[in-house]
């Protein structure tokens, strides 16, 4: 699947070449992409903290109307989806596509760069308005209406030339399922975006129904977009970096194509019990639970690769990080199950266990897996390698503990809610007792925050050194652990 | 497995959901719309939805992001107790014989966009307008929820209200405060337009009108 040991040593040196060819062609975007992608990360986190602090002492830094849990919380999620998930998924996109596709990018470098610029800018102006007070509290998509022909056009700008990528390079024996997973999310992404908003702000009104296209267009961008691309880094960097091939190529098919049958149909079930016609939050919550479907493949497919080469994430901090992040996916759809569910979801409906999914798969699964990444593109395109590992190793300890925290707090903070709030002896009271007791956990979730910032800034600050040519000059990557078994990870796929 | 198939394929497997779960009923909803009551069979004259929900007051129920902890949805009694909530409904007796009805389509006909909500941090507030209390008490709910629940952890918006020194006789507007959240001596607390507003739309906000044809299912006792 990836370089075979029987290719002798003059091969193998015009393969580096081409690598570092390829590299070099896409360096300038991806660098961008996630320098940005990581200011915008820790932004974000800093206002989960304050979101979190707001939720339980609204009175904290005083009463300013920007800093109101109703406008800091939207500005947390747009920070954290449009801020960094997609623009970090975007630089990965492009650079696992490149080295697939072994394509070099050829032209156009400096209208991506433009793209990205728009990018940024275009976010800048979204969220300041949010804070300001221009919200349109339409959930995910909160920015004013002018932002999303900006970001549709800067999306596709980066789509166009993977997608072009993926067409030129086609061979059957190149075909490897991380390409489809990442041309899906670029043909997806697009569609999903491009419905949601024209729906929802050039139409003359959708009234309940925009609602729940409101919560399809959330529940797409997960699955059709920061699953995909989670997934296929995972499938791209585990079999590079332990050096097995994929298990399975059945299982791995299976597991894509039941993710794109059911993805679409997903999401409504949000407002179950609500004003939408019965079918489709029915459609949405059966779907919601058959998505376990996917998830077992994939997992399963996981599982096997990595068989007996767990020495390997000890040590390599890609890896290690995704080899965690592929472990949050099963867990992401076991809390969508129990949210679309009517048994367990009419409990959990309109509560904490929503940002507990919301947060296990942008953070917990997509992060992670995009982490793991960046550790290892990162070296390739400065040239260096990183400096230290005790930065690495916090960053990745305190971001586990942390997102574990926030989804187990969150459910079973959701689940405590539900509990009170259908709870019969309520019925004539005020909302003292579901307010007194979510406290605890709203209050963890802040604390949670806290650690996860502190290792998004050693994060920013590692990859800002990187960027900067700072890293340690020498032909060996950084490891996690220096005893490892030196058969752990094969010669040559740290190329 | 060519490019193109691959590309029909998720072509097709994306476009069956995106067609029967948005273009359609998209298309569908713009044929919704206020249906007559019969006087005989209802009981009532007019339109339903009767009347829609404050516009003004709805932006700036949107701008703050109220929905961030307020739904606006009343679930049916086998999915939550919603319904039977004291006061949630037209009904504000202390226990109604029905629970309140769970919300359709038109309910949500006046609006761009249905703030169903996000999350129930606070009590619904769909048929709110049932049980609003008088102007200024909402007033000063707005202005220091702690003064009203020392527990609440609802933002306090000073925003939409204006501190300004008192001159000649206090204005008839005036929030009248607890002494601990009272602004100091000679000033005086006044709501701007917007706070106006949003209380105005939170007293318009009933979603449990009789639906036409269901007067006789509303009235009758349960059937065994």
């Amino acid at each position: 699947m990836q370089t075979s040991p029987a290719i002798p040593a003059t091969d193998l040196q015009a393969d580096n070449f081409r690598r570092a060819a390829i590299d070099k062609s896409v360096r300038g975007p991806v660098l961008f992409l996630f320098t940005n992608g990581a200011f915008w990360l820790m932004l974000s986190t800093l206002l989960g903290v304050l979101a979190g602090i707001k939720l339980v002492e609204p009175e904290f830094l005083g009463n300013c109307a920007w800093i109101t849990y109703g406008r800091l919380q939207p500005a947390h999620i747009n920070a954290l989806v449009y801020g960094w998930g997609v623009q970090a998924a975007l630089g990965v996109m492009l650079w696992i596509m490149a080295r697939r596709s072994g394509q070099e990018l050829k032209s156009g470098k400096s209208l991506l760069i433009t793209a990205a610029v728009f990018w940024n800018i275009t976010i800048t102006v979204g969220i300041l308005a949010i804070v300001l007070g221009k919200s349109t509290s339409i959930e995910w998509l909160e920015m004013p209406e002018f932002v999303w022909p900006v970001l549709l056009i800067c999306f596709l700008c980066y789509a166009w030339p993977i997608a072009r990528m993926f067409g030129r390079a086609l061979r059957p024996e190149g075909f490897m399922v991380s390409t489809w997973y990442i041309l899906g999310a670029c043909f997806w992404f697009p569609w999903i975006f491009i419905t949601a908003n024209v729906a929802l702000h050039c139409l003359p009104s959708l009234g309940a129904l925009g609602a729940g296209i409101d919560a399809w267009y959330i529940h797409g961008v997960i699955l059709l977009f920061f699953v995909p691309v989670g997934v296929g880094s995972a499938y791209y960097f585990i079999p590079k970096i332990t050096g097995q091939p994929i298990a399975s190529a059945q299982l791995a098919s299976a597991g894509f194509w039941s993710l794109a049958i059911l993805g679409g149909w997903t999401g409504m079930q949000k407002y179950m019990g609500g004003p939408l016609p019965a079918w489709m939050t029915a459609v949405g919550a059966t779907a919601g639970v058959l998505l376990l479907i996917p998830v077992a493949l994939v997992g399963l497919n996981h599982h096997l690769t990595t068989l007996g080469k767990h020495s390997a994430v000890a040590a390599s901090p890609t890896l290690r990080f995704i080899f965690f992040g592929a472990m949050f996916y099963p867990v992401s759809g076991l809390v969508l199950a129990l949210n679309s569910a009517f048994w367990t979801g009419s409990g959990l409906q309109f509560t904490q266990s929503w940002y507990a999914f919301q947060m296990v798969s942008v953070y917990g699964f997509f992060s992670m897996c995009v982490f793991g990444a960046i550790y290892y593109i990162v070296p390739r395109l400065t040239g260096c390698e990183w400096l230290s590992v005790r930065l690495i190793r916090n960053h990745f300890w305190f971001s586990v503990y942390g997102v574990g925290t926030i989804i187990i707090m969150s459910l079973v903070g959701g689940w405590q809610q539900g509990a009170d709030f259908n709870n019969p002896d309520n019925w004539d009271q005020t909302f003292m007792n579901l307010v007194v007791n979510s406290r605890g956990y709203v209050v963890s979730r802040a604390v949670a925050w806290t650690l996860i910032s502190f290792s998004n800034f050693m994060f920013l600050l590692h990859l800002l050194l990187m960027v900067a040519g700072l890293g340690r000059r020498s032909s060996a990557p950084t490891l996690l652990d220096h005893e490892h078994d030196d058969h752990a990870l094969p010669t040559g796929t740290h190329a | 497995m060519n490019f193109r198939t691959f590309i029909l394929g998720l072509a097709a497997s994306f476009g069956l959901p995106w067609l029967c779960l948005i273009v359609l009923p998209a298309m569908q909803y713009q044929q919704l719309t206020p249906v007559a009551y019969d006087k005989e069979a209802d009981g009532v004259e007019g339109m339903y939805p009767p009347a829609p929900v404050n516009g003004q007051g709805l932006l700036v129920y949107i701008r703050e992001g109220c929905n961030q902890c307020h739904t606006q949805m009343i679930r049916p009694p086998q999915l939550g107790m919603d319904g039977w909530y004291k006061g949630w409904g037209e009904d504000q007796e202390a226990r109604s014989a029905v629970a309140v009805r769970s919300n359709e389509l038109r309910d949500y006909l006046s609006e761009k966009y249905a703030l169903l909500g996000i999350q129930r941090v606070g009590p619904d507030l769909a048929n709110f307008g049932w049980r609003a209390p008088d102007a200024a008490a909402l007033h000063q709910h707005f202005y220091s929820p702690r003064s009203v629940h020392d527990w609440s952890t609802m933002p306090a918006y000073k925003h939409l209200y204006t501190l300004q020194k008192i001159q000649g006789p206090a204005s008839e507007h005036a929030l009248k405060l607890p002494r601990k959240f009272a602004p100091p001596a000679g000033y005086e607390v006044v709501p701007t337009k917007e706070a106006d507003n949003l209380v105005k739309y939170l007293q318009s906000l009933k979603k449990d009108y009789l639906i036409p044809g269901q007067a006789a299912v509303a009235a009758s006792p349960a059937k065994k």
